[in-house]
């Protein structure tokens, strides 16, 4: 830690976790096959080879084969493109809808606050398959409509992150002081809410694309939102499946692909969360549906309860 | 016993006044459940509110779709979109479908022209099962790996079930659906790959036919409850009046079962229904993966042929079931701190 100040997660500090490593290098990995995987894809994975079906690994085809002789690791690479920007395109949709109202809502008044919290609610007791599937009905079946509700759906944990942040900063005596210096509210925010609020919101961006990802990875599972020919890693899984008796091993390789990404992702989430101190970021977990607003102290017995 | 006082007893004693124990615990009991239903008003209204209106964001014309192609002619569209009440404002259509909704009519299909209600109520008790039994298992399980591991910290089962969890949590439902019908069925033919027996068939039956999907199910919301408790409960545990408890010579089990366990248990109760929307999902996973005729089957069928009215019927079932799961988690919470009067006196 040589000249770093302990205050701050530095990149060289957080590397130091032998668990954020890990999960750097295969998050790298992914960009890496993201941006260059169907190029670096050693066969075709839309080649048809009759004469190689459910072939176990070997030099030719390092994860063997699927039910029509296709190259697994191909379809894997080429795969890793829709999976991993549809889970992109989900967190984006989520932060920006949550993160800014989050920040808002703590400066915008008690009625704008109860409408938001309500509205959180509500779209939190939506399971992401029911509303993600539904939304396809209505909109035709497409992974970029599917994945638009389910970035719908994660708003509200950015929201509630955000705005719990957003809430413990603004009642610091720094934006007691600036308030009283004549700030206003916008440079409050930017200068000392905002920069402050970051690190958990970075912490729920790593935690929320492990979600999508798997929203990504199920959907496509189920069929939605994908032509069958072109390969995604939920798609591989979904025809592995259909074809135990011949080949029962074959779902474990796009099944630890889909759990190594989503835990590292999550590993990364943790050590960052580690980083900053357990009492920072790890807080009690919140129902979904609270019964009453914690803008104001809850008169409730049950925070001190288990603190 | 009630002397070793569970650390909020005195402070709610001080606040609720000069009523007899017994009124005040009931009376204030009432006054949450009414806070928490008059909360829930809202949501209500605004989940239904979303999934009404995504038939109003469909592209697809519904009385053209039931009419078929040819006798689709705009004075039979008129007709058809008025008997359907598809020809109000939007507001008025949600107003109608909900007030009738309430009466448990949800409409009928625009294909089959089966009631969406009665679609539904027969595909129900496929996922109530599933998700019953693994709300069950994942109690037993992760509330006993969570319980041990706190009560040995440090020790080898602590840290295997601190490895576990971090893997199982990782694992979709899918995932271990999968793993489980590779392991079991296909290759050692324990159990039934797939399909589904009704209870009223056969009881063993039934229970053969659910426990896989269930225990995929359970499995990551099962380590989610084994860590929040794990870290509450070693909290706890070193609080002193259960350090008090233990130097009074009270026997230790008697101590974690209803000191330490009651009060830790709130935050992996509140996991357990924060994930109940996630266990929903994963039963939609579990039917596929096991192909039972659930939910999740039945609105990829009605995704496909964009059978508006039954998708907007089980998007209101769901959302119902996720708030009323966690109004008995709140009111279990609330139960659970209620203030300590007259218990094991």
């Amino acid at each position: 830690m040589s000249g770093n100040p302990p205050r701050k997660v530095t990149g060289r500090s957080f590397l130091r976790l032998p668990s954020a490593r890990v999960a750097i290098v295969v998050l790298l990995g992914i960009a890496v096959l993201t941006v260059f995987g169907s190029t670096l894809a050693p066969q075709n994975p839309l080649t048809i080879n009759a004469n190689a079906l459910f072939q176990g690994p070997s030099a030719h085809h390092w994860l063997g084969t699927d039910y029509l002789g296709r190259d697994v690791l191909s379809r894997l690479m080429a795969g890793t493109r829709l999976s991993v920007l549809t889970a992109l395109e989900a967190v984006g949709i989520g932060l920006i809808l949550g993160v800014g109202p989050g920040i808002a809502t703590v400066f915008l008044g008690r009625w704008f606050d109860f409408a938001a919290n309500r509205l959180t609610d509500a779209l939190m007791t939506l399971p992401y398959v029911f509303f993600a599937v539904a939304v396809t009905a209505a909109l035709g079946n497409g992974l970029v409509q599917a994945m638009v509700p389910v970035g719908i759906l994660l708003a509200p944990f950015f929201f509630r992150i955000t705005r719990a942040a957003t809430l413990e900063h603004s009642r610091a005596q720094y934006v007691e002081a600036a308030e009283l210096m004549g700030a206003s509210k916008l440079h409050v925010v930017r200068v000392h809410v905002l920069r402050k609020v970051l690190p958990t919101i970075a912490v729920t961006t790593a935690s929320m694309t492990a979600a999508a990802l798997l929203a990504v990875s199920f959907l496509t599972f189920l069929g939605i939102g994908v032509q069958p020919p072109a390969p995604t890693w939920g798609g591989v899984l979904s025809s592995d499946l259909d074809y135990l008796n011949q080949a029962p091993w074959a779902p474990f390789i796009p099944a630890a692909l889909i759990a190594i990404t989503i835990g590292a992702l999550n590993a990364l989430a943790d050590a960052f969360r580690d980083r900053r101190g357990a009492g920072a970021l790890a807080a009690q977990p919140d129902p979904i549906i609270a019964t009453h607003s914690t803008l104001e102290p809850a008169d409730d017995d049950r925070q001190s309860q288990v603190a | 016993m009630t002397v070793i006082g569970l650390p909020h007893t005195a402070s709610r004693a001080n606040a609720a006044g000069a009523l007899p124990p017994r009124r005040r615990r009931s009376r204030i009991v009432v006054a949450r459940l009414g806070a928490g239903l008059a909360v829930l008003v809202p949501i209500v209204l605004l989940s239904s509110f979303i999934a009404y209106s995504l038939g109003a964001l469909s592209n697809s014309d519904p009385a053209a779709t039931i009419l078929g192609q040819d006798a689709a002619t705009p004075a039979a569209v008129a007709r058809l979109n008025a008997s359907l009440g598809l020809n109000h404002p939007l507001i008025v259509q949600y107003w109608n479908w909900l007030t009738q909704a309430v009466q448990g009519n949800l409409g009928r299909s625009y294909f089959t022209q089966i009631p969406v209600a009665q679609s539904i109520a027969q595909r129900l008790p496929v996922d109530l099962s599933i998700a019953v039994l693994a709300v069950i298992l994942a109690v037993i399980i992760g509330g006993g790996a969570g319980t041990i591991a706190a009560v040995r910290r440090g020790g080898w089962f602590d840290r295997t079930v601190t490895a576990v969890c971090s893997a199982a949590s990782t694992l979709p439902a899918f995932v271990v659906g999968i793993i489980l019908v590779v392991l079991f069925a296909v290759t050692v033919h324990w159990l039934p790959a797939n399909g589904y027996v009704g209870p009223s068939t056969s009881i063993p039956q039934w229970l053969e036919h659910i426990i896989l999907p269930s225990l995929a199910l359970s499995l990551a919301v099962s380590a989610d409850i084994a860590r929040q408790l794990r870290t509450s409960l070693v909290e706890v545990l070193e609080q002193n009046y259960i350090v008090g408890a233990r130097v009074r010579g009270l026997p230790y089990r008697r101590i974690l079962f209803r000191h330490a366990l009651r009060n830790a248990s709130g935050p992996a109760l509140t996991i357990l229904g924060n994930d109940f929307p996630l266990m929903l999902a994963g039963a939609v996973a579990a039917e596929a993966v096991f192909s039972l005729p659930g939910l999740g089957q039945l609105l990829l069928e009605s995704a496909q042929t964009r059978d508006i009215p039954v998708v907007q019927g089980l998007l209101l079932v769901v959302s119902c079931f996720v708030i009323v799961v966690n109004l008995i988690v709140n009111t279990t919470l609330n139960w659970l701190y209620r203030t300590d009067d007259g218990i094991g006196a």
